[in-house]
C-alpha cells in the first residue's frame, strides 16, 4: 500500500485526534474529572484561531498559539465552575455545553458567520520548506504542521503525568478528603487540570479547523463522545492507549466499510454499522476491561512476568 | 396578554413532559448513583417501537401500552445486564478510585446510548418521521373564543396528571414504595431490615423508563421522530433534575415545570434559536447559587 495523499491527511487527522483525546487522557484519566464537552473546547480553538486569522490578518502560527491561550482561559472560567461539581453534574453540564457553544455562532452570525462557517486552511507550504525538500502536496504539508503540536503535546503530557502535579491530580482523583488532609488544594488542583486540558483540546480545534472550515457542523456533540470513547477504549490512563484509543476511531469505520463492501449489506446498515461496532466495544470496554486495551496489555505483561519465577 | 398566555400554557405541556424526564433520571440517581444518559436513548427507541406498531395497523393505544411495557423491560436489561455487572466489580482498581466510580456509570450509559441509535438507525432507516397523536393539535374553543392551548396540549398535562399521581400513591402509600425510599435513603439499614436493595434498585430503573418512555411518546408529535430527536429532552430533563435538587422526587417535577416555563417565555419573548444558550445559562446560575437544588439536602461527603 502506497502512502498516497489520503493516508497522509487521515494520518494528519489522528495527529489532531490524538490532541484531543489526550486531553481527555488527561482531565479524566489523571484528574478524575469527566469531561462531555470537549468538542465544544475544541471549537473555542478553532474560532478563536479562524477570527485572528480572518479578521486580524495575523499568521496561521501565532493563531495557534493564541488559540491555545483563549481555550486555556475559557478553560479557567469553566474549571472555576467544574471545581464545586462533581461526577454526574459535570458531566450533565460539560453536556449541556457541548450542545450550546455551537449554537452560540449561528446565534451571533454577524460575528461567527452561522452555520456557513469560516473558512480557513493551512495554506501553501512555505517557500524555504520547497526550496529544501521540493514540492509537496497539501495533505503532506498539513501533516507537517500538525506532527510537531502533536509531538508537543505527547511530551507535555508525558512530562505532566510524572511530576509532582501529575502526582497531585492522582491523589486527588482517588480520594478528595486523604488528599485534602495530606496538604493539597482540591480546589486549585482541579481548576489547573481543566486549565491544561483545554488548552490541549483548544489547540487540537484549531488544527482540525483548518482542515479548511471552522463551523458548528465541525465540532458536533457527537465529537466530544468520540473522543472520550477513543480514550476508554484506549485506556483511560495511559498515553498509548490514547494513541491506540485514537487509531481505533479513525481506522475502524474504514476498516469496516472495507470489509462489507463486498458482502450486499443495504446502505442503512452500513451506514450505522460503525457506530454500533464502536459503541458495543466501549460497553465491552467498560464492562470487561475499565483500563482499556493499555490496562490489558499491563494485565497480560505481568502474568507473563510472574509465570517465569 | 395573548403571548403571555400562550406561553403559560406551552410551558405546562412542556414542563410536564421535563417534568417525567427529570423523575426519570432522579429515580435511578437516588436508587443506583447512576446518571443515565442514555435515557432518552431508551425512550426514542420504544417510541419508534410504537410508531412501527401503528404502521402495522395496531391502534394508537395498543403501540402505546406496548411502548411503555418496553420501557420498563429496557429499564430493566440496563441494571441487569450491565450497571449491575458494573458496580459489583468491586475488585477493580479504576473503581476504588472515588472520583472513577460515578465516572465508568456515566460511560457505560453513554454506550447504551450509543448501540441504542445506531440499532435504532438500522432497523428502521434513521430517517425523521412523524409520530401520531390521539387528539388534535387544534386550539380549544370555548363559545367563539379561542383558548391559548391546543388540545394537544391539555391531552399531555392530563396524561402525565395521571402519570404523577399514580407515581405519588406508589411512593406514599404501597410497601414497595416505602422501601425505594428507604433504601435511597440508607441501603444498608435497608438491607438489614430484611428488604432486597438489588430489586428495590432494578424496580427504579423500571419505573424510570417507563416514565421516560411516556415522555418520548408525548413529545414526538410536536419535535417528530429520529435516533437524534429526543437528545435535547435528556439535557432540559438533566437541567429541571439539578434544578429541583437531583435527590428529590417532588423537587425534580417541579424543576420540570420551572424549566418549561423558562424555555417556554424565552422562546415567545425571545427567539427559539436563544433556547440552547439559556438552557446553558439557567443550569449555571442553579448550580452556582443552589447547587442543592430547590428541594435537594446538602450532600455531605463519606470517606
Amino acid at each position: 500500500m502506497q502512502f498516497g495523499p489520503y493516508n497522509q491527511s487521515q494520518l494528519a487527522n489522528i495527529a489532531t485526534l490524538l490532541i484531543a483525546v489526550l486531553s481527555i487522557t488527561l482531565l479524566t484519566g489523571a484528574s478524575g474529572q469527566i469531561s462531555l464537552g470537549q468538542g465544544a473546547i475544541m471549537a473555542v480553538g478553532g474560532y478563536s484561531s479562524a477570527l485572528f486569522v480572518t479578521r486580524l490578518g495575523i499568521s496561521m502560527w501565532l493563531a495557534f498559539v493564541l488559540a491555545i491561550v483563549a481555550s486555556a482561559l475559557f478553560g479557567l472560567i469553566l474549571g472555576l465552575a467544574a471545581a464545586r461539581l462533581s461526577g454526574p453534574y459535570l458531566a450533565g453540564t460539560t453536556l449541556v455545553m457541548a450542545l450550546a457553544i455551537p449554537s452560540i455562532a449561528v446565534r451571533f452570525e454577524s460575528f461567527f458567520s452561522g452555520d456557513i462557517g469560516l473558512s480557513v486552511d493551512y495554506g501553501y507550504p512555505p517557500n524555504w520548506l520547497t526550496n529544501l525538500i521540493g514540492e509537496i502536496s497539501i495533505e503532506e504539508w498539513s501533516l507537517y504542521v500538525v506532527l510537531p503540536f502533536a509531538a508537543l503535546a505527547l511530551f507535555a503530557v508525558l512530562n505532566l503525568s510524572n511530576s509532582r502535579s501529575g502526582r497531585t491530580w492522582r491523589a486527588v482523583r482517588d480520594n478528595e478528603v486523604s488528599a485534602a488532609l495530606a496538604g493539597i488544594n482540591i480546589a486549585r488542583t482541579k481548576v489547573i487540570a481543566f486549565v491544561c486540558a483545554s488548552a490541549l483540546a483548544g489547540l487540537a480545534g484549531a488544527l482540525y479547523g483548518f482542515r479548511g472550515l471552522v463551523a458548528p457542523s465541525v465540532y458536533p456533540t457527537d465529537l466530544s463522545l468520540t473522543l472520550l470513547t477513543a480514550a476508554v477504549i484506549g485506556g483511560l490512563r495511559s498515553i498509548g492507549g490514547a494513541i491506540f484509543g485514537t487509531f481505533v476511531i479513525v481506522f475502524l469505520p474504514d476498516l469496516i466499510e472495507r470489509l462489507t463492501k463486498n458482502l450486499a449489506i443495504p446502505e442503512t446498515i452500513s451506514n450505522y454499522l460503525p457506530a454500533l461496532i464502536i459503541g458495543v466495544l466501549l460497553l465491552l470496554t467498560v464492562i470487561l476491561n475499565p483500563k482499556g486495551s493499555a490496562g490489558a496489555l499491563e494485565h497480560i505483561r505481568h502474568h507473563r512476568k510472574q509465570g517465569r519465577h | 396578554m395573548d403571548s403571555f398566555l400562550s406561553a403559560f400554557f406551552s410551558g405546562t405541556a412542556q414542563g410536564a413532559i421535563y417534568a417525567l424526564v427529570s423523575l426519570g433520571l432522579v429515580l435511578v440517581w437516588r436508587g443506583a448513583g447512576v446518571v443515565n444518559f442514555a435515557q432518552m436513548g431508551q425512550a426514542m427507541f420504544t417510541t419508534y417501537i410504537a410508531s412501527q406498531l401503528i404502521q402495522n395497523n395496531y391502534s394508537y393505544w395498543s403501540a402505546f401500552v406496548i411502548a411503555l411495557v418496553s420501557g420498563a423491560i429496557l429499564g430493566a436489561i440496563v441494571d441487569l445486564g450491565l450497571m449491575r455487572p458494573l458496580m459489583s466489580r468491586k475488585n477493580s482498581q479504576l473503581l476504588n478510585s472515588q472520583s472513577m466510580r460515578t465516572t465508568i456509570p456515566v460511560i457505560a450509559s453513554l454506550g447504551i446510548l450509543g448501540v441504542l441509535k445506531a440499532l435504532a438507525g438500522i432497523l428502521w432507516e434513521g430517517e425523521e418521521r412523524g409520530f401520531p397523536s390521539p387528539v388534535p393539535a387544534n386550539a380549544v374553543t370555548i363559545g367563539s373564543t379561542n383558548l391559548a392551548i391546543t388540545s394537544f396540549d391539555l391531552f399531555v398535562i392530563g396524561v402525565v396528571f395521571l402519570a404523577l399521581v399514580l407515581t405519588t400513591i406508589f411512593f406514599t402509600k404501597t410497601g414497595m414504595g416505602l422501601a425505594m425510599r428507604a433504601s435511597a435513603l440508607n441501603p444498608e439499614v435497608t438491607r438489614l431490615s430484611g428488604i432486597r436493595v438489588g430489586s428495590v434498585r432494578t424496580l427504579g430503573w423500571v419505573i424510570s423508563g417507563t416514565a421516560s418512555s411516556l415522555a418520548g411518546l408525548l413529545v414526538t408529535p410536536k419535535t417528530n421522530l429520529s435516533p437524534n430527536t429526543l437528545d435535547l429532552l435528556l439535557i432540559i430533563g438533566f437541567t429541571a433534575a439539578v434544578v429541583g435538587g437531583l435527590t428529590s422526587l417532588t423537587g425534580s417535577v417541579l424543576g420540570g415545570f420551572i424549566v418549561g416555563y423558562v424555555i417556554a417565555f424565552v422562546n415567545v419573548y425571545s427567539a427559539p434559536e436563544n433556547v440552547f444558550i439559556a438552557i446553558l445559562v439557567f443550569l449555571l446560575l442553579a448550580l452556582f447559587f443552589r447547587p442543592q437544588g430547590i428541594l435537594g439536602s446538602k450532600e455531605v461527603r463519606r470517606v
